[in-house]
């Protein structure tokens, strides 16, 4: 695949992936509930019902920095994506540290996330805004060491190395640490459910508060792409990306992607938010060290 | 696009007065509403039960927050002067048609969006002083739109002295109880003071449903309030969820020793009968002072309407008369539209 | 491409670097910074130095982060509410950036800078690894993890919290027996290496405790006093 058949790809891959994350949380959400089907063309519905209305500012907002920040968490999220795969060499950014250049897209995050609360002149959304900072800063440096770990055994940065060094095991049963502390990044990424300090029912809707009409629709949309690009970097990372049999590469990446989904939804609809202090004392004293061990384990192995 | 707009759920957003109809809490199970968080995401106001005249206004500013298109529906309730052209119910039997027929005609056009009822102007005029209004002498100082600037302030926490905030919140935020409106002095997301402004209303409470809410968990808060909540399924994933790990141990204690974790347990397995907390002179400050936001919630919405009552009334509030003129709270912007 | 790249990603860098003084408000003066190095970021990754590119955007974005996180906690200011002067000491800052200025166009101009071609398929992110910890890798990447074990444990020990109680509360440790006199070494009256830390934190405590807790502090912090 030269670039621009892969472009392609992806564009389709983050839009379907959007649309079936959509339908999944809807799936997840009615099934505990305990309410009936879900339309497939619920999202649509809702996009257009969102698009209907008009966009509202407030008395004083940074209009600039209120855009940039739904545009931006949109576009981190599809360069997530681009660097991950499709097929051996093949990754729309395909560069040796695409492990680091993820990074750098995991801080952004948190600054958008952050501008997207400051920017309305809302103290519900800047709460919010700030809160979600105290989570999101640990937990992003936790997830550096688990890839830190993902990336000894492929002796490269480079997420094309991290698959094909899978070949013959994959980093989840190699690293049986590093996938968990790796889903709550993505919790944490995708502002969902037990890390959703950001958007949370407490703060009615916190940095999304005053988020109306297309504003809206343009978040909840961007928070649905960074679902697709983590769950598709975190297969890639510790399923085995493309790798698998008879069906072609991108067929299996699509799959454990789309596993990936379906489990941090799900967790993101059965686990329980705790008081941010708790969180942090969780994060510092019990998973850090955790991730430590992943890390230690991981280079005792590389120099076994 | 109308065609496809008018297929999603009707967002709804509730303001809850006295006296409101004891369904008010149940619309969230009807699959053709959503009942939002916030009015920003709302199409349609829905009033339900009356709102003490003290409150109206906090109603107008709260109207003008819902984006255009927008209507009004009252429910059980008397429309006030500025909205005497909104839509009505006194039947409970036809307030969903109602709410879908009024976003059908709203998207349509046959029904026209509701104007705004207040000014769409500052509360102050500019008194900025210098090239970006900073107050002219230093860095900052100034008061543009007659605020000053939050200062920092002792704390009596962790020593990190941040910038006391005070602002008005409640009555229709929906993870507040209906009608109770508080004056909260922030640093952080930390409360240092609290006053009543005002109570909240009596009525059927869901607190168990508000927690599992505020805990994150809105689908199990669904299906506690369709209940019969002896459902084994139901247990096992609240047991699942983790909630007991959530709840910091002793948070809230009661004169009676009852926690939120007790009180949320109690709730969730036997909601129709909440037990009575004593209260015992137990106050808001007793009770808030010092807590994280998140925390608060989960104590403001752990009891039941009498209790919240009694503690609310035990709260000093020497404020319970001051203007709540230009306060900044969610509620409280004059609505200002693009 | 590259060149019009080049071009676009120093203006850019340039412009917000001139809106970090222009602009009304803390954080948008700290984003505006971070957009600046970003941009040096980039131009980094066109000259085929990947990792010391994103590793700037990586790091200038935590950092910016941080430092706009502290300036909401001190100075609630949500979307730049109440406008800021961001420029101050107008003199002494005109003059260091000039001669910040002339230095550093002498230093650039001086400079023999290189001027090769990398060649193609050559990994960079290796060479930079071996030029900068050569064999010592092993050393800093377990310095680094120590380091940042130290730092949590540092926190944690001196956070609220402590192991005999909390700190604001008095912290004594229990008795050798019950009802007995504090374990552990006695706190000098005043003055003495030992009243140092016992006097100063209390007294911070003190200032910003709400009244009706001063009794229990007095209590607690008399204690070894009159043991003594």
């Amino acid at each position: 695949m030269t670039f621009a058949p892969a472009l392609t790809t992806l564009i389709l891959f983050l839009a379907i992936g959007i649309w079936i994350a959509a339908i999944l949380d809807a799936v997840f959400y009615r099934r505990i509930s305990g309410q009936g089907g879900v339309s497939v063309l619920s999202p649509f519905y809702a996009a257009a019902a969102h698009l209907s209305r008009q966009r509202l500012t407030t008395e004083a907002p940074d209009r600039l920095n209120w855009y940039l920040a739904i545009a931006g968490y949109l576009a981190i999220a599809t360069i997530g994506l681009a660097v991950v795969p499709f097929g051996p060499e093949t990754a729309v950014i395909g560069i040796k540290t695409s492990v680091v250049l993820w990074g750098a897209c995991e801080s952004l995050v948190v600054v958008l996330v952050f501008l997207h609360g400051w920017s309305p002149n809302s103290p519900l959304a800047l709460i919010g805004a700030y809160r979600y900072v105290a989570i999101g800063l640990p937990i992003m440096l936790l997830s550096m060491f688990v890839l830190i770990a993902a990336a000894l055994p492929a002796r490269s940065l480079d997420l094309r190395d991290i698959v094909a060094s899978q070949e013959g095991l994959w980093n989840i049963i190699r690293q049986p640490l590093g996938l968990p502390l790796f889903l709550l990044l993505g919790l944490s990424l995708t502002l969902r459910g037990p890390f959703d300090y950001a958007d949370s029912a407490d703060l009615a809707g916190g940095t999304s508060v005053e988020d109306s009409g297309a504003n809206r629709a343009g978040w909840q949309v961007a928070r649905l792409a960074m679902l697709v690009g983590f769950s598709a970097i975190a297969a890639s990372t510790f399923l085995g990306g493309y790798l698998g049999p008879i069906l072609p590469g991108i067929v299996w990446l699509a799959i454990k992607t789309l596993i990936l989904m379906a489990v941090v939804i799900g967790l993101s609809h059965l686990l329980a938010r705790m008081p941010v202090a708790r969180m942090l004392g969780l994060i510092w004293k019990f998973l850090l060290p955790i991730a430590f061990v992943d890390l230690l384990l991981a280079g005792l192995v590389a120099l076994a | 696009m109308a065609k496809l707009a008018s297929q999603a759920p009707v967002p709804v957003f509730v303001a809850q007065g006295d006296d409101a109809p004891a369904e008010t809490a149940r619309l969230c199970l009807n699959s053709t509403l959503t009942i939002v968080e916030t009015p920003r995401a709302a199409a349609i106001l829905l009033v339900a039960g009356t709102i003490p005249a003290s409150l109206i206004p906090n109603l107008h500013r709260l109207h003008d927050q819902l984006p255009h298109p927008r209507a009004t529906v009252f429910w059980q309730a008397e429309p006030t002067d500025l909205l005497s052209e909104a839509v009505t119910v006194r039947n409970d039997d036809n307030l969903v048609s109602v709410l879908t027929d009024t976003r059908s005609s709203l998207l349509s056009g046959s029904h026209g969006t509701e104007a705004d009822l207040l000014p769409d102007a500052p509360p102050n005029e500019w008194r900025g002083v210098g090239s970006h209004g900073q107050g002219g002498k230093g860095m900052m100082g100034g008061t543009p739109y007659g605020r000053p600037m939050a200062m920092t302030a002792a704390d009596f926490r962790d020593g990190l002295e941040l910038d006391a905030y005070t602002a008005d919140f409640g009555p229709f935020l929906p993870m507040f109880p209906p009608g109770l409106v508080l004056t909260l002095t922030l640093q952080g997301d930390v409360i240092q003071k609290v006053s009543v402004v005002h109570l909240p209303f009596a009525g059927e409470g869901n607190a168990g449903a508000a927690l599992l809410r505020l805990l994150g968990l809105p689908a199990l808060a669904k299906r506690l309030l369709r209940g019969p909540s002896d459902d084994a399924d139901f247990k096992r994933l609240i047991r699942l969820s983790g909630v007991r790990a959530a709840i910091p141990p002793g948070l809230g204690c009661a004169p009676n020793g009852s926690d939120v974790r007790e009180r949320f347990e109690r709730l969730t397995t036997d909601p129709g009968n909440p037990s009575k907390v004593h209260v015992d002179g137990v106050g808001l400050g007793d009770l808030l002072i010092g807590l994280e936001w998140h925390e608060a919630m989960l104590v403001l919405n752990s009891f039941d309407d009498e209790s919240l009552r009694a503690i609310c009334a035990n709260t000093s509030s020497p404020e319970l008369e001051e203007k709540n003129g230009d306060s900044m709270d969610h509620e409280g912007h004059a609505g200002h539209m693009s | 491409m590259t060149d019009i790249a080049f071009y676009a990603l120093s203006a850019l860098a340039i412009w917000s670097g001139w809106r970090v003084f222009r602009v009304d408000s803390m954080i948008r003066a700290t984003f505006a910074l971070m957009v600046s190095f970003i941009c040096v970021g980039g131009i980094a990754l066109l000259m085929s130095a990947d990792y010391i590119g994103i590793a700037t955007v990586f790091m200038m974005a935590v950092e910016m982060m941080v430092m706009g996180l502290f300036m909401v906690m001190f100075m609630m200011n949500p979307a730049g509410l109440n406008p800021m002067q961001m420029v101050h000491q107008h003199r002494f800052s005109i003059g260091a950036g000039i001669a910040a200025f002339i230095g550093l166009t002498v230093a650039v101009l001086a400079t023999n800078l290189p001027n090769n071609p990398l060649p193609a398929g050559r990994d960079t992110l290796h060479d930079l690894g071996v030029e900068l910890l050569g064999g010592s890798m092993l050393i800093f990447e377990t310095a680094g993890v120590t380091l940042l074990a130290t730092m949590v444990g540092a926190v944690v020990l001196s956070s609220r919290p402590g192991r005999f109680g909390d700190s604001d509360a008095g912290a004594v440790p229990p008795g050798l027996q019950p009802g007995g006199q504090p374990a552990g070494r006695k706190v000098e009256k005043s003055g003495g290496h030992g009243g140092h830390g016992g006097d100063s934190s209390h007294d911070m405590n003190m200032k910003g405790a709400p009244k009706s807790d001063d009794a229990p502090h007095k209590r607690h912090g008399k204690m070894p006093e009159e043991e003594s």
